[in-house]
């Protein structure tokens, strides 16, 4: 792994290969480059699928039943619809979407335990308790807003002025909350005059001809910010002023700010937050639909939502040769059935598993193979957005290390409004096993305690919050399907095929687990080949 | 999983080192279990099994160890949250109230359980989704 050795290369001591140099810039940030110009060129990063596939040719009247009416179910429906087929959606919940969920005004949640929840936020103030961003290269999703004309805006996935929050570093900086600009700046700062000077002295076991040499040194002082005469760094206007330029000769120029040592840097932990966006998912430009998630629900729903029968909760799923008959019960706690010539069952694994189904024994055994994630998420409405007025941050996420909160997210919506909800926390495994042992009154108050050592009106302008624990929600048991290497490779594959008449759809079928645009992709998917075999019978 | 950021096992790490603090073998079931097995042990019909009179709870220590080190179904791991003295208090708890009738499980036991995993790293990231 590059992890140790990419730290050790940069923090000096040792000689840089070219290799644990890649590997430091990796470390710092470069892979987002890296892997921003592989996008563009086109070299597979993006979605799989951005249209969904042709289902050409008439599939004279053929039923299929869709179970849920998430954006799995409701992509299957809604395409297969389209294609002439006769659907019918079965849907626990009274609503359609899935965990493309927002909770505003009015919202209602019981989870396993008995936690009664009515969200109490003011008019026009939402969380999106489940899916909250759109990376832009989910085309599939974007396929979909587009189409049913659901608006978009930009959210915030890496804001500079932002606070990074560890505690678990030593030196001056743990502990406090301090800019990720400026540890973005000191860390590349600092990393890129070592590297320039070692390379300008011909140091570097990197086969750079002196005309290479030359351009190299000259990206690192670009870099860095370096000065071009002896290589150091001192601090970069980038990362921020002490006084602010401005008008006259006062403030004037304004006053640099000046850098952080590297030694306390380092000690702090805070370069964690650098990797932050450099990964396939975690992209800078990320979008959001205008007032909320579940706007890509209602759109799907003006589609579909006649053929969806809502809060009917599946017993069984029996076939014969010929088809396909779910038993279900309706919310007058009527027992009844539908038959159909095939399934698309969306429910997670984690509640099908449960279910009365006679799937053959590889598909039981393979639906075994996956774990569920525990996820927590909280919505705290605030009275004013301090974190706007007193500290000039527009969306973006306060990393940390506090156990339980992981990331406190400001909204990229509403911006200077009175008021706000932020995420207080979004916490998974066993930190979010733990705090949603607590009553959602307790959750509340751990997730203030918490962002109080960040921003010091936070507790004063807490007003209300809205909790959710995935893994406590009836119809999911789990926030996405998380796979090891081994159900990856075993189990996997048999639950991508067909068992009988029966096609499973879902975020868990897909490499994109827990992405709005795996359950479209994989209903894509599931939906081209049942068609093919319609066609064919 | 891309969102698995290798960077950041430095800073599993050091959390795994900081020292236990002593709870009572109830605090740390309270803590870390009861959010879906409930206080009263008995889980939640159709979504979390019940750990009081579960043959697997009260039977050989090494399975039980291996399954709350590594996780199953819905359950997340413990390996990297709890040390082998807190996993051994609170199996203990488990096998000894609600009328469960198991063995004491030591901290040996669960190291010998925790030697035997496969070992992967802590895929933590302070992102998902």
């Amino acid at each position: 792994m590059g992890d140790q050795s990419a730290a050790a290369s940069l923090s000096g001591g040792g000689v840089l290969t070219r290799r644990r140099f890649f590997e430091g810039l990796a470390a710092l940030g470069g892979v987002s480059l890296a892997m921003a110009g592989m996008d563009a060129l086109g070299f597979g990063f993006a979605s799989a699928q951005d249209k969904p596939p042709p289902l050409e040719g008439d599939p004279k009247g053929t039923k299929v039943v869709v179970l849920g009416a998430g954006l799995a179910g409701m992509t299957a429906a809604y395409e297969l619809t389209k294609a002439g087929y006769q659907v019918q959606i079965i849907e626990a919940r009274a609503f359609a979407g899935g965990r493309c969920q927002t909770a505003r005004k009015g919202f209602q949640h019981t989870d396993l335990i008995g936690n009664s929840q009515t969200c109490e936020f003011d008019e026009g103030l939402y969380i999106n308790h489940g899916p909250w961003r759109i990376p832009y290269h989910h085309r599939s999703t974007l396929h979909y807003t587009k189409l049913f004309g659901v608006q978009l805006e930009s959210f915030v996935n890496d804001n500079d002025a932002a606070y990074v929050y560890f505690e678990k570093g030593d030196g001056p900086l743990a502990g406090k909350p301090i800019r990720k600009g400026q540890i973005a700046a000191d860390a590349r700062g600092y990393a890129a005059e070592m590297i320039a000077k070692a390379a300008s002295k011909g140091q570097l076991d990197a086969p750079l001809t002196p005309a290479d040499r030359e351009l190299f040194v000259a990206y690192m002082i670009n870099e860095g910010h370096l000065s071009p005469t002896d290589l150091a760094y001192t601090g970069t206007e980038g990362r921020g002023f002490d006084v602010h330029p401005g008008a006259g000769v006062n403030p004037g120029p304004g006053k640099p700010s000046t850098p952080y040592s590297l030694s306390d840097v380092l000690h702090s932990k805070a370069w964690r937050v650098l990797s932050s966006v450099s990964g396939y998912e975690q992209q800078r430009t990320m979008l959001q639909p205008i007032g909320g998630m579940d706007q890509i629900a209602k759109g799907f729903e003006k589609h579909v939502g006649s053929l969806i029968r809502y809060s009917c909760v599946v017993d069984k799923i029996k076939q014969t040769p010929k088809g396909v008959t779910v038993t279900y019960t309706d919310k007058f706690g009527e027992q009844d059935t539908i038959t159909a010539d095939y399934c698309v069952c969306t429910i997670p694994l984690s509640v099908l598993k449960q279910i009365d189904a006679d799937f053959s024994k590889p598909f039981k055994a393979a639906m075994s193979g996956v774990a569920y994630a525990p996820v927590n998420k909280i919505g705290l409405q605030m009275k004013t957005r301090f974190w706007e007025e007193n500290h000039h941050i527009y969306g973006g996420h306060i990393y940390n290390d506090m156990p339980g909160i992981n990331t406190i997210t400001l909204p990229s919506t509403g911006w200077q409004s009175q008021k706000g909800v932020l995420l207080g926390f979004y916490a998974f495994g066993g930190e979010a096993a733990k705090i949603s042992a607590k009553s959602p009154a307790d959750r509340a108050a751990f997730a203030v305690a918490a962002g109080q050592k960040v921003f010091p009106e936070y507790a004063e302008n807490f007003e209300t919050a809205f909790s959710f624990c995935w893994h406590l929600a009836q119809f999911n048991l789990g926030g996405w399907a998380e796979w090891g290497e081994e159900g990856r490779k075993d189990a996997y594959p048999v639950l991508c095929e067909p068992d009988g008449r029966v096609y499973l759809a879902g975020e868990h079928l897909s490499y994109l687990g827990g992405w709005q645009a795996g359950a479209i992709e994989s209903a894509w998917q599931q939906v081209g080949k049942l068609h093919a075999r319609v066609l064919k019978a | 999983m891309s969102r698995s950021i290798a960077l950041l096992t430095l800073l599993a790490v050091s959390a795994v080192c900081a020292p236990a603090l002593a709870a009572t073998p109830s605090a740390l079931y309270t803590d870390n279990c009861s959010a879906c097995h409930q206080t009263t042990g008995k889980g939640v019909k159709g979504a979390f099994p019940a750990l009081a009179a579960s043959p697997l709870v009260q039977g050989d220590a090494a399975p039980l160890a291996s399954t709350v080190l590594a996780g199953r179904a819905g359950m997340p791991a413990f390996k990297d949250d709890l040390s082998d003295l807190q996993l051994a208090s609170v199996l203990t708890y488990v096998r000894t109230s609600w009328g469960n009738k198991g063995k004491p499980v030591s901290a040996s036991d669960v190291a010998a359980a925790r030697a035997k995993l496969k070992t992967t790293r802590k895929t933590n990231s302070l992102q998902a989704h």
